[in-house]
C-alpha cells in the first residue's frame, strides 16, 4: 500500500489529471475546427492569477482557482474577438505568438517576480489536510497517513473536475450547440449559410478552452507550489497540441489518452527524458504521416461499439429503419 | 412581393459579374434563373444570402433591406439555399445535417444541453422529428444514420435541400440541384420542387435543363454576361429573340 501511495506516484497522477484538463481545453477549440495554441498562455494566466491572489491577497483557494479561470476568460475575450476571425494556420501562429507575449510580460513584471517565478504558493494538499484535521482525521485513516489522505483528496478533486469536463463534452456533442460546433468544424461557410452564427460559437469555444486552461493552470500552481515563466513556454503549447495529435482531436477520449501517455512516457523512460523535445517532434511527424486523425478517431469508437455491443447496434439500425419507413 | 432586387451589381476587380439586375420573387412561385456558365447566377445567390455584398443596388426582403446582413441572419429571416458544389457536413449523419438546419429555429443553450432540462429534451425530440420529416419529404429517410459524406451524389443533393428546408424558409434558392443526376433522379427532383412550392414556399431555381425549367417554372429570368436579358413566363421566354440569340450555338452551356 505504502509503496503505491508514495508522493512521487501520487504527483504523477496529479499531473496526468492536469494534463487531461489541458487536453480537454484544446479539444474545445478543435471541436469548432480552430487550431489554437494559446492554451499555455491561458494556463499561465490562470496559474499566476490564482497564485498571486492566494499569496498576496490571502484569498482562499476555492475562490482563487475559479478566479484564475475567469482571468483567462477575460484575456480570451480581448484577444479572441480578433483572433477567432483568423483561419487555420494563421490562428495557430497568432495564438502561439500570444502565448509568448504573455510569457514575456510575466517575465518582466515585478508582481510575478520575473524569471525567478513565484514560490511558496499555498498548497492544495495542505489546505485539504487542514480540513481533514478539523474533521478529526489528523492521525490518518486506517494505514494511510493524513498526508497521503490529503494527496488522495487532491487527486479525487482533480478527477472530479476531469470527469465533469468529459461529461460536459459528451453532452455537448449531442446537443444543439455541439452540432453547431461540429458543423462549423466540417464546413464553416456552409454552417454560416445554414443559419449558425459561426463567429459567436467559435468565440464561445475559444472562451471554454481558455477557461479550462486557466483552471488547469491554477490547480497546477497549487500542486507544484512553484511556478515560473519557463513552465509556460512555447514547449508547453506544443506539448498540449501533442495530446490531441497523438490521442486524436476529433473525440474527447483522444486528448485524454494523449495526455495520459505523454505524462507517463517521460517518467517511465527517465533515461531519455533529456531527449523529450526530440521525441515529441518525432511523434508529431510520425502521426502526421501515418495516422493524422490520432490514435482514437470516431471510426475507432464505432468499431469498438459494434464489437462490444453487437446487439445494441442492430437494434439501433432497426430503429433507424423503422423511423425511415 | 417578398424579395426584390433593385439595380443590383457586383464587380470582381474589373469584371462586372452582375450589373443592373432587378427582379422580384413572389410568395409561392417557382422562379427559374437560366443563363450560360459564368452569367452570374451563383453570384446572384451569393448576394441574396449575404455571402457577398453587392457593389451597387439594394436587396429587399419583406420591406427591409438585407444588404450587409450576415448569412446566418438572412437564413433566420427566411431565405435558405443549397450550393452548386455540394457543401454538406460530411462527418455528421444525414439526420444531424438536417438538425443543424433547424439551428436558427431553436433555442437550447450550453447550460440546457449540459443538464438536459425538460425543455431541452422536448426541443431535441421536436428537432429530431421534424428533421426526419424533412428526410422523408426529400425521399432519403432510409439513410438518416449514414454519414453525409458517404452518401451517393444524388442523395447528397437531396440532403442539401432537406437541410435548407429545415430552416423553414419562405424562399429557398436551389443552385443546379439536378446537376449530375440521371433522368429518373431529375424527374423525382422535379416533383420535389413542385412539392416544396405546394408547401407555400417560393423556390428560386438555377438549372441548365431548359426542358425541365420550361415545364416547372412559373416565371423565368434570363442572365447573360451579368445582364438580365429577359424575364417572363416560360412561353414568352422561349419566343424571346434575345434569349434565342444568347443560346444559339450554345446547347446548354
Ligand atoms: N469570388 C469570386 N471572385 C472573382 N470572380 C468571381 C467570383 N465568383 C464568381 N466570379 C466570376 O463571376 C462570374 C460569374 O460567376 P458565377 O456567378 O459563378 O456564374 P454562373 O453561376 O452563372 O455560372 C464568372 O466570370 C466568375 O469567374
Ligand atoms: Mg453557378
Amino acid at each position: 500500500m505504502d509503496q503505491w501511495l508514495n508522493p512521487y506516484y501520487l504527483q504523477i497522477v496529479m499531473f496526468m489529471l492536469i494534463n487531461a484538463m489541458l487536453g480537454i481545453s484544446i479539444y474545445f477549440t478543435l471541436a469548432t475546427g480552430q487550431l489554437s495554441l494559446g492554451n499555455a498562455g491561458f494556463m499561465s494566466v490562470g496559474a499566476y492569477t490564482s497564485a498571486l491572489l492566494s499569496l498576496k491577497a490571502g484569498l482562499p483557494l476555492y475562490l482563487s482557482i475559479p478566479a484564475g479561470g475567469v482571468a483567462a476568460c477575460v484575456l480570451a475575450a480581448v484577444i479572441g474577438i480578433p483572433a477567432t476571425r483568423l483561419q487555420g494556420i494563421y490562428l495557430a501562429i497568432a495564438t502561439l505568438g500570444f502565448g509568448e507575449v504573455v510569457r514575456v510580460i510575466i517575465l518582466n513584471m515585478k508582481v510575478t517576480n520575473g524569471a525567478l517565478g513565484l514560490s511558496g504558493i499555498p498548497a492544495l494538499s495542505v489546505q485539504i489536510g487542514k480540513q481533514l484535521n478539523s474533521l478529526g482525521l489528523g492521525s490518518g485513516l486506517g494505514g494511510i497517513t493524513v498526508q497521503q489522505l490529503s494527496n488522495l483528496s487532491v487527486i479525487g478533486l482533480l478527477a472530479l473536475v476531469v470527469i465533469f469536463l468529459v461529461f460536459f463534452a459528451l453532452r455537448l456533442r449531442h446537443s444543439r450547440l455541439g452540432r453547431a460546433f461540429a458543423a462549423i468544424k466540417d464546413d464553416e461557410h456552409a454552417a454560416e449559410v445554414t443559419g449558425v452564427d459561426t463567429v459567436r460559437y467559435k468565440l464561445l469555444a475559444f472562451f471554454m478552452s481558455a477557461f479550462v486552461a486557466g483552471i488547469a493552470g491554477a490547480l497546477a500552481a497549487h500542486i507544484t507550489f512553484y511556478i515560473g515563466p519557463k513552465d509556460f513556454s512555447y514547449h508547453r503549447a506544443v506539448e498540449i497540441l501533442l495530446f490531441a495529435v497523438l490521442g486524436g482531436g476529433n473525440v474527447i477520449w483522444g486528448p485524454l489518452l494523449g495526455a495520459g501517455i505523454l505524462t507517463l512516457l517521460p517518467e517511465l523512460l527517465r533515461t531519455v527524458a533529456d531527449y523529450r523535445e526530440m521525441i515529441y517532434g518525432g511523434i508529431l511527424v510520425i502521426m502526421m504521416i501515418f495516422r493524422p486523425q490520432g490514435l482514437i478517431s470516431e471510426e475507432t469508437l464505432r468499431l469498438w461499439r459494434s464489437k462490444l455491443f453487437p446487439a445494441a447496434k442492430t437494434e439501433q439500425e432497426a430503429v433507424a429503419r423503422r423511423s425511415a419507413g | 412581393m417578398m424579395l426584390a432586387l433593385k439595380q443590383v451589381g457586383k464587380n470582381f476587380g474589373g469584371l462586372a459579374a452582375l450589373a443592373g439586375i432587378s427582379f422580384e420573387v413572389h410568395g409561392g412561385e417557382i422562379l427559374g434563373i437560366i443563363g450560360p456558365n459564368g452569367a452570374g447566377k451563383t453570384t446572384l445567390f451569393n448576394l441574396i444570402t449575404g455571402v457577398m455584398s453587392p457593389s451597387q443596388g439594394d436587396i429587399v426582403f419583406r420591406e427591409k433591406s438585407i444588404v450587409g446582413t450576415r448569412p446566418h441572419q438572412i437564413t433566420q429571416l427566411g431565405i435558405a439555399r443549397t450550393f452548386q458544389n455540394i457543401r454538406l457536413f460530411g462527418n455528421l449523419s444525414a439526420l444531424e445535417n438536417v438538425m443543424v438546419g433547424m439551428h436558427c429555429r431553436t433555442q437550447a443553450g450550453l447550460w440546457q444541453g449540459l443538464w438536459r432540462t425538460g425543455k431541452q429534451r422536448q426541443e431535441e425530440a421536436d428537432i429530431r422529428e421534424k428533421a426526419l420529416a424533412m428526410l422523408a419529404l426529400t425521399g432519403i429517410a432510409d439513410v438518416s444514420q449514414a454519414l453525409a459524406g458517404s452518401l451517393p451524389y444524388g442523395k447528397q443533393r437531396r440532403l442539401e435541400i432537406a437541410r435548407a428546408l429545415a430552416a423553414d424558409p419562405e424562399i429557398i434558392l436551389l443552385d443546379e440541384p439536378a446537376a449530375g443526376m440521371n433522368e429518373s433522379e431529375t424527374d423525382d427532383l422535379k416533383q420535389l420542387v413542385a412539392r416544396i412550392r405546394d408547401l407555400g414556399k417560393a423556390v428560386v431555381l438555377i438549372e441548365h435543363d431548359i426542358q425541365l425549367m420550361m415545364t416547372l417554372c412559373d416565371r423565368i429570368v434570363v442572365l447573360n454576361f451579368g445582364q438580365k436579358i429577359a424575364e417572363g413566363d416560360p412561353a414568352s421566354i422561349q419566343a424571346n429573340p434575345a434569349v434565342i440569340e444568347a443560346y444559339l450555338g450554345k446547347e446548354e452551356g
